[in-house]
């Protein structure tokens, strides 16, 4: 139980963030920092404890955005309805394409991940008269949450919840069956867990707190356009993984606060950002494929 | 919020010393921000605007600068994504404190970053985005969006005019990318075109980084229109027109303000005779404020201008006029002197064409039309 | 709306150059992807530097057509040692999602590296062929596209000849059946391996040039036909070139149909959806004969 208290010290800690960055600027950063920490925090569920791929997760992240923005647009509804929402039309989709990729391992699931997340952004980017096309919908934040600081609040609470919420569910019973599934998937079966219903309703989670994550984006950025959703937005979140280290729970929220923090401090380089970023990538990978949390661990382990 | 008293207190302070009449930090740049997608899909156009803003300031800062200062650019890439905009125009302003930002191209990024950029107080004129949603965004008579050269709407108008007065063509095929740039030109064609006696017969959508138009032209081939009409880039553009000579396509093509470029000509080769392009600055522009321009510009970089960089170059140029009428560094200053500039030239637009925002902050000015031959183009005169 | 079924013979026509393209594009990624099992999301822009490689061949070396795709190949062969060696062999062998990420950096970087270095400007490879439309009948058609056509077949026709007749290839097709096998049969994994990927990289240049001639090539030129590629070695299963033959020829058909009956905007969307339905139906793929197994 010493990891929820860490994280419980380090929320009260992030507390104290907006009182010590004077600049909205960083607040903004940090807002984006945390929605990928839920963003690679879930994604992690289905990578690094079910051991199954996916590119899709930008997609799921758009749904949920999406849902935030046309339910405000037809019933002028806020954050508190667009949560549950977003949340519930991402798990739904989650299972839509869970269910043909039962069977799939390994390249066919991402390569499949890939080819849902390509529909997803192009229906988005098309269907001009639900989704406003590339010009996107706009989004209107209460005024109470209109300021960034009490934004910042929102989403650190909602990061919190959705980070122990990874953890107990990990470190439960059901936890343990979706590592029996990346461990041994024909062994699960065998010894009688019905792996199949398990898949899904892990791909339901992971794909109901990305839709999550897209409604305080929509918030946030008082917007939706589909180019926030793109597959470079999903491996940007996969590389977040496995940067940090898959089937750690500390893995993705330092993966992600990696490489949402980097680009900006980057910036004064930023002709050569995304030349680094690459050439980053391959070298981390190449370096530490487990990731920088899986390294230091297993340093601390010998 | 600290951090908007701080600066609103070194806005007072700023504006206190101004009035002073003493000259206050003499060793300190006036600071603007430029806002542009300078990687990803649309970094052709971003780069090319970037060249006009930078040769702005240096030129300002050759005279002398702004305010007894020299005008420091401070330049953020937003890869063409709302995200990163938002990010971007709150790092130009919380934490490089610009007074005023020119940017950007995507008009989707636009508008989620002045709707930031508003709430501070920082003024925002466009660096290429297009749509009329933008300008349509500010409250009318108070923009904080300005854009030194007509909307979509606008735009789209007048080239439904010269398509039926000056080309002689009714009956419209329309291939408009899918993104906003294309779509708004687009719809605003549709609606416009019918006003003056035509009408759209055919419209086709194409993602922006398609390649291939045979088969889309072979249905505009069918459709036998009178004109051709593209909604879109330059390189899908040359794509078009070559393929449409390729395809024994042999109907007049209008291209949008983006076409207006050397590089397409080259690219689509001979099938690009006859072109026209809907153009708002040309480099043999009869608006002598533009062709001197276009002298400078030749001698600097040693190649002709296209529509970027001479509306990059108005951006930054009416920016910093803007500063220097202000008489200090501070965005409701800057936004105030904007809505009076109906004295500063642009080079765009036909001779004498001024920085005169309306009511929504666009400059709805005569569109040219020029059309290739003899693999340059000729500007047709204006009416 | 133009339905008019005058017009099938120039889709089918411009449904058929396309689907070379892809074939072009795809065979390459069979032999990595495939075969060798490496996802490399890095293979469009392998296809975008044959491109630059054929422009520096054409334009600034002044050479003539075949010339330049000899200079296409050589220059492509050694960038795929050199990845080969440096990126993908390192890691083979563990966990392949590392490849996965490996490959995705490889792509941004080389992108981004193209951007800074030549500019986001398209640039035009010169073929030597006279422009301007060859008509037969009521089809329009150039010599560059026809040149497509037979470039494909010519190259996918040496690729299976080499498949079948030399000790590389039969090593190659017993690597793909069973590694396993493979190697307690006296395959040398590690040399076939990279000969494999050296001639794939070469392919997706070779492809890369001559497309440039009809579409000219920019830093992202291949985002899009790298996913194209993938979905066409998928829906074909995993290994199959003929099957990537067959599939890519009805893609760029489909494609040329859809835009031609359907809807322009339309065209993009359809292989990805024929992909996620071929996954969920028949995940060996159309013409693989075993399932993947994990």
């Amino acid at each position: 139980m010493r990891t929820p208290l860490i994280l419980l010290l380090t929320t009260a800690i992030a507390c104290a963030l907006p009182a010590v960055l004077e600049s909205g600027y960083f607040i903004n950063v940090a807002i984006i920092a945390l929605i990928y920490v839920i963003l690679a925090s879930s994604l992690d569920i289905m990578m690094g404890w079910t051991g199954k791929f996916s590119f899709a997760h930008a997609a799921f992240f758009g749904i949920g955005a999406y849902t935030a923005a046309m339910m405000q647009r037809s019933f002028g509804t806020d954050l508190w309805a667009h949560l549950p929402a977003g949340m519930a039309a991402a798990a739904l989709f989650g299972v839509l394409l869970g269910l043909p990729s039962l069977r799939l391992q390994g390249h066919f699931l991402a390569i499949m991940s890939i080819a849902f997340q390509t529909v997803v952004y192009l229906v988005l980017a098309q269907w001009t008269d639900l989704t406003g096309g590339h010009y996107g919908l706009p989004v209107e934040v209460s005024p109470e949450l209109g300021n960034v600081s009490t934004f910042y609040f929102v989403t650190l609470g909602c990061t919190l919840v959705a980070c122990l919420f990874v953890w107990f569910l990990t470190q439960s019973r059901f936890g343990d069956t979706l590592t029996a599934i990346r461990d041994d998937e024909t062994l699960a079966r065998t010894i009688g867990m019905d792996t199949n219903v398990i898949k899904i309703v892990a791909f339901a989670i992971s794909s109901a707190l990305a839709g999550g994550a897209g409604v305080l984006m929509a918030h946030h950025i008082r917007g939706v356009t589909p180019n926030d959703y793109t597959v470079m937005t999903s491996a940007t979140i996969v590389a977040m993984v496995v940067l940090g280290g898959r089937g750690k729970f500390w893995g993705p929220i330092v993966g992600a606060l990696i490489l949402t923090i980097l680009p900006e401090v980057l910036s004064d380089l930023a002709e050569y950002k995304h030349i680094m970023y690459g050439a980053l990538l391959i070298f981390m990978i190449m370096v530490m494929p487990q990731g920088v949390v899986g390294a230091l661990t297993g340093r601390k382990a010998k | 919020m600290r951090s908007i008293v701080s600066l609103s207190a070194m806005a007072v302070a700023i504006s206190v010393s101004v009035f002073a009449g003493s000259s206050f930090a003499q060793d300190k740049p006036v600071k603007l921000g430029v806002m542009l997608p300078l990687s990803g899909p649309a970094a052709l156009a971003g780069t090319s605007i970037l060249e006009g803003i930078q040769f702005a300031a240096e030129e300002n800062n050759a005279k002398g600068g702004v305010l007894g200062q020299q005008v420091e650019l401070v330049i953020e890439d937003d890869e063409g994504n709302a995200t990163k905009g938002v990010t971007a125009v709150r790092k130009l302003i919380e934490q490089e404190g610009v007074a005023a930002i020119s940017g950007t191209y995507v008009s989707g990024v636009a508008l989620a970053a002045t709707k930031v950029a508003r709430e501070f107080k920082v003024p925002m004129i466009s660096a290429g985005s297009t749509s009329s949603d933008v300008t349509d965004y500010n409250e009318a008579g108070d923009p904080w969006f300005f854009r030194a050269f007509p909307g979509s709407r606008e735009q789209a108008r007048q080239s439904a005019v010269d398509m039926v007065k000056k080309l002689d063509a009714t009956k419209v095929a329309v291939l408009h990318e899918n993104s906003v740039y294309g779509k708004s030109l687009s719809d605003s064609l549709a609606a416009n075109l019918a006003e003056v006696g035509g009408a759209i017969i055919l419209t086709e959508t194409y993602n922006p980084d398609e390649r291939d138009f045979f088969s889309v032209l072979t249905k505009v081939r069918a459709a036998q229109p009178d004109a051709v009409y593209i909604a879109g880039l330059m390189d899908a553009g040359a794509q078009i027109i070559k393929q449409s000579a390729e395809l024994g396509v042999e109907t007049q093509i209008m291209g949008s303000g983006s076409m207006m470029s050397d590089k397409l000509i080259e690219l689509a080769g001979p099938a690009s005779e006859g072109f026209a392009v809907s153009s708002m600055f040309e480099p043999s522009t009869p608006n002598e404020f533009g062709a001197a321009f276009t002298e400078r510009f030749r001698a600097k970089f040693n190649k002709e201008p296209d529509v970027y960089s001479a509306l990059g170059y108005d951006s930054m140029n009416v920016l910093i006029e803007a500063v220097r009428r202000a008489g200090v560094a501070d965005g409701a200053a800057i936004q105030a002197a904007l809505k009076g500039m109906d004295d500063v030239p642009l080079v765009q637009g036909p001779q004498g064409t001024v920085a005169d925002f309306d009511e929504q902050g666009s400059v709805p000015f005569k569109i040219g039309l020029a059309i290739v031959r003899n693999g340059k183009r000729e500007w047709l005169p204006f009416d | 709306m133009v339905s008019d079924l005058v017009l099938l013979p120039q889709f089918l026509t411009n449904g058929l150059v396309i689907g070379s393209g892809y074939v072009l594009v795809a065979v390459g990624l069979t032999l990595i992807f495939g075969i060798l099992h490496i996802v490399n999301f890095a293979h469009g822009e392998f296809y975008m530097l044959g491109g630059f490689a054929a422009v520096l061949g054409s334009q600034l070396l002044g050479l003539p057509a075949l010339p330049t795709l000899l200079v296409v190949a050589v220059v492509m062969a050694a960038f795929g040692l050199v990845v080969e060696r440096v990126v993908f062999r390192p890691l083979g062998g563990k966990d392949p999602t590392n490849a996965i990420i490996a490959s995705f950096g490889l792509s941004v970087l080389l992108q981004n590296l193209m951007l800074k270095t030549v500019g986001a400007e398209p640039m035009a490879v010169k073929s030597g062929f006279a422009p301007g439309a060859i008509q037969i009948g009521n089809v329009f058609i150039t010599a560059e596209r026809i040149a497509i056509v037979a470039a494909m077949a010519v190259i996918v026709a040496a690729l299976l000849l080499v498949l079948r007749y030399t000790w590389t290839g039969r090593a190659l097709r017993s690597l793909s059946e069973n590694p396993t096998v493979a190697l307690i049969s006296g395959v040398n994994v590690r040399r076939v391996s990279l000969i494999t990927f050296v001639i794939g990289s070469v392919l997706a240049g070779l492809s890369g040039a001559l497309m440039s001639t009809v579409f000219m090539v920019q830093p992202n030129s291949g985002a899009l036909i790298v996913m194209k590629a993938f979905i066409i070695v998928v829906v074909a299963g995993m290994g199959s070139i003929e099957g990537a033959i067959i599939v890519g020829l009805a893609l760029g058909l489909i494609e040329s149909l859809v835009a031609g009956y359907m809807g322009n905007e339309l065209r993009d969307i359809v292989g990805f959806l024929i992909v996620i339905l071929v996954l969920a139906v028949r995940p060996q793929g159309l013409f693989g004969l075993k399932t993947e197994r994990s």
